[in-house]
C-alpha cells in the first residue's frame, strides 16, 4: 500500500476571505519619492487607479515578500486579478486589480492593527492612494481589513 | 616608489579574488543578478553567464599578479580591468541609478561616490603596478599595504553591515539623538489611535466622508471633527488615560 | 473659540454618546439614497475619476489647479467641509503651488472635483534606517537616501498595536520601517508624522 505524503496546507485565501493589514504605496512616475518608482511589476501601476500589490504574483515576488515567514500562505494571483478589500471598522469596500508585487510581509511579521475590538495581523496587501482613500484616510497609514474575491 | 609599486599587485589581487569568488560561488548574488545594472546592460538572460565570465577573468588577472615573474603587462591588465569597471559604474549610475551594482556583494547597493572612489583607487593601483618589480617587503611597506587595504575596505558599501551600522548604532545609543526633550504636547496621532479603538468611532466610521477637518483641545478633552456626508461628526477624546469607551461622538 | 467650534462642542456635550444613536444615522430618505448612489462604480484597475493626484500649479479663490503625473489637469474645489492635511489638519491657506497632492471627492458634471479630503505632500515610504542623527532619520528607500525629520509635538512611533509614542529613541540603525509623513517639495526630505516599526 502506498503511503500518501503529507501535502502543504492550502493557501488561506483559497476558499475563504482572510483578514490582514492594509497599507498604501505610490507608483507611476509621480511627485516626491514616487518620482523614481516606475509602473510596478505589471507595468501598469498608477497612484490614481484602483489597483493593489499582492505578495504572491510570481516566484520572484514570493522570494521578496516571503509571507510564509509569518506563517501565512497565499494563493498565486497574477496581474489584473481582482480582489475586494473591506475596511474592518466601517465596512466600506473597494475592488481593485493587481498591478505590482508587495508588500514585504516578512519584514513586519506579527504586527497588529485594530479598529474597535477587531484586530488583524500581518501585512497582506498594499493599495494605491486612489483605492486606499476609498476605505480609509491616507493619513492613517495602516488599517485592518478583510480580503476576498468579488 | 619601487616599493609602493611592488605592493600594488598584492592589494589589487586581494580585491580581484574577493570579487571573483563572490561572482562564481555566491548563490545569493546569482539570484539577484537579474536586478543589477549588469542585467540592464546585457539582458537578464545573459547576466549570470556574464557575471561568471568576469569572475574568471578577475581570477586569472589575480593569479598573474600574485605569481612571479612580475611583468608590466600584469599591471596594465589590472589597470584596464579597473578602467573597464569604472566605465561600467558610470553606465550603472547613469542608466539605472537605483539598481544594485552587482559588484562585490550579494546585498543590493546602488552605485555611489564610494563605489567610484574604490574603483578609481584600484585603477590607480593598477597603473602603479606596471612598474612593479621584485622588491623586499619590509614592515613599513606592509603597514602601508594594510592601510591601503583598510581604506579600500572602508569604501566597500557591501561591508557596512559589519562595521558601519554597528558603529552608528553605538553612537545613537550614546548620544540618544531622538530622545524626547519636552513631552508637553500630545501628538494628534496618539489621540487618533485611541479613537480608532473606540466603539464611538466604529459606530460612526461608515458615515465619515473626509479626513480630520478640525482639532482643538479644551478641558482635558481633544475635539476632532470629520465630515459625514452633508453633516459633521465630532468626537471628544480624553487627553489623559487610555480607555476607548470614554470617547464620545455626535452627528450634527 | 470660533462659533462653529462652540456649536459642535455643545452638540457633543448635549447630545453626544458612546455610540452614534440609530436615529442620528438618519433614514434612507431620497437625499440619503442619492448621497450613497452619487458615485457610480469604477472599473477595478482603471483610473478613478473621483480621485486626483498631481502637483498644485496655481491656486485661485477656492480652486486648486493640479497637474497630474499623466499630464492631465484637475480643477479641485475646496469648500468648508473639505479636510486638508499637511502633516496634520491645516487651513486652506497652507496649500501652496508646488505641493504634491492627492484628493478624493465627487467629480461634478462640469469636470471639477468637489473635494471631500485633500492630502498635501503625503508620502508613505518603506525602507531601512541607514543612520540616526540629531532629530533626523536617514532612510534608504529603494536605493535613494531620504532625510526624515522628527517634528516635535507631531512625530510618533508605532510598534505594532502599542499606543503611539512621541519617543522615537527605540528605533535602531539597520531596521526596516515605514514612514508616513509630509514631503518637502523639490527635496529628498520628509517631515515625519508616523514611524511604523515592526518591533
Amino acid at each position: 500500500m502506498v503511503r500518501r505524503q503529507p501535502t502543504d496546507p492550502p493557501p488561506i485565501d483559497l476558499y475563504a476571505s482572510v483578514q490582514g493589514e492594509v497599507s498604501w504605496f505610490c507608483c507611476g512616475t509621480a511627485w516626491g519619492p514616487c518620482s523614481t518608482t516606475g509602473k510596478g511589476a505589471c507595468g501598469t501601476c498608477n497612484s490614481g487607479s484602483l489597483q493593489h500589490a499582492w505578495p504572491n504574483t510570481s516566484d520572484a515576488c514570493l522570494a521578496i515578500t516571503h509571507p510564509d515567514t509569518c506563517g501565512v500562505s497565499l494563493s498565486r494571483r497574477t496581474c489584473g486579478f481582482q480582489h475586494k478589500i473591506t475596511a474592518l471598522c466601517s465596512g466600506t469596500s473597494v475592488v481593485t486589480a493587481i498591478a505590482d508585487c508587495g508588500p514585504q510581509t516578512d519584514l513586519f511579521c506579527g504586527e497588529k492593527s485594530c479598529c474597535g475590538a477587531t484586530c488583524a495581523s500581518n501585512r497582506l496587501i498594499d493599495l494605491t492612494p486612489a483605492a486606499y482613500s476609498k476605505i480609509a484616510s491616507l493619513s492613517a497609514g495602516l488599517r485592518p481589513c478583510e480580503i476576498s474575491t468579488p | 616608489m619601487q616599493g609602493i609599486a611592488a605592493l600594488q599587485p598584492y592589494v589589487i589581487a586581494l580585491f580581484l579574488v574577493w570579487a571573483a569568488l563572490m561572482k562564481l560561488f555566491s548563490r545569493r548574488m546569482r539570484a539577484q543578478a537579474g536586478r543589477t545594472a549588469l542585467a540592464r546592460l546585457v539582458g537578464s538572460a545573459r547576466a549570470i553567464p556574464t557575471l561568471r565570465l568576469v569572475g574568471v577573468v578577475e581570477l586569472a588577472v589575480a593569479a598573474a599578479l600574485l605569481l612571479p615573474p612580475a611583468t608590466p603587462e600584469e599591471g596594465a591588465a589590472a589597470a584596464v580591468l579597473s578602467a573597464g569597471f569604472l566605465a561600467y559604474l558610470a553606465y550603472a549610475y547613469a542608466a539605472a541609478p537605483t539598481s544594485s551594482c552587482g559588484c562585490l556583494g550579494a546585498h543590493s547597493h546602488p552605485v555611489d561616490v564610494r563605489a567610484f572612489a574604490r574603483a578609481g583607487l584600484l585603477c590607480a593601483a593598477g597603473v602603479a603596478a606596471v612598474w612593479a618589480g621584485p622588491y623586499p617587503l619590509d614592515p613599513p611597506l606592509v603597514t602601508l599595504g594594510l592601510v591601503e587595504v583598510v581604506a579600500l575596505l572602508g569604501l566597500s558599501a557591501e561591508l557596512d553591515r559589519f562595521w558601519l551600522s554597528p558603529l552608528r548604532q553605538l553612537l545613537v545609543r550614546l548620544r540618544q539623538p531622538l530622545a524626547v526633550r519636552s513631552p508637553a504636547e500630545i501628538p494628534l496621532e496618539v489621540s487618533l489611535h485611541l479613537l480608532y479603538l473606540s466603539p464611538a468611532y466604529c459606530s460612526a466610521s461608515a458615515q465619515l466622508t473626509s479626513d480630520v477637518q478640525d482639532v482643538w483641545d479644551e478641558d482635558g478633552l481633544r475635539f476632532v471633527v470629520y465630515g459625514a456626508r452633508e453633516r459633521t461628526a465630532v468626537f471628544s477624546i480624553p487627553l489623559a488615560g487610555a480607555d476607548p469607551s470614554a470617547v464620545r461622538v455626535a452627528l450634527t | 473659540m470660533t462659533s462653529r467650534r462652540q456649536m459642535l462642542k455643545s452638540a457633543l456635550l448635549g447630545g453626544g454618546a458612546g455610540v452614534v444613536a440609530a436615529t442620528a444615522l438618519g433614514s434612507l430618505g431620497p437625499e440619503a439614497a442619492f448621497a450613497t448612489a452619487r458615485a457610480p462604480e469604477v472599473e477595478p484597475g482603471t483610473v478613478d475619476p473621483n480621485f486626483a493626484e498631481g502637483r498644485i500649479r496655481s491656486i485661485k479663490d477656492n480652486t486648486l489647479l493640479v497637474l497630474g503625473s499623466n499630464m492631465v489637469f484637475h480643477n479641485i474645489r475646496v469648500v468648508d467641509g473639505t479636510s486638508l492635511w499637511k502633516l496634520g489638519p491645516v487651513p486652506f491657506d497652507q496649500a501652496k503651488p508646488g505641493d504634491g497632492l492627492y484628493a478624493r471627492g465627487v467629480r461634478m458634471p462640469d469636470g471639477v472635483l468637489a473635494a471631500e479630503s485633500v492630502w498635501l505632500n503625503i508620502v508613505n515610504i518603506k525602507g531601512h534606517i541607514k543612520n540616526i542623527t540629531s532629530d533626523k532619520i536617514h532612510l534608504d528607500h529603494n536605493g535613494q537616501e531620504v532625510l526624515c525629520h522628527v517634528v516635535s509635538g507631531k512625530s510618533v512611533a508605532v510598534h505594532s498595536e502599542s499606543p503611539p509614542t512621541a519617543d522615537l529613541s527605540m528605533l535602531r540603525v539597520s531596521q526596516h520601517v515605514q514612514i508616513l509623513g509630509a514631503w518637502r517639495p523639490d527635496t529628498n526630505e520628509v517631515d515625519i508624522a508616523t514611524v511604523f516599526s515592526p518591533h
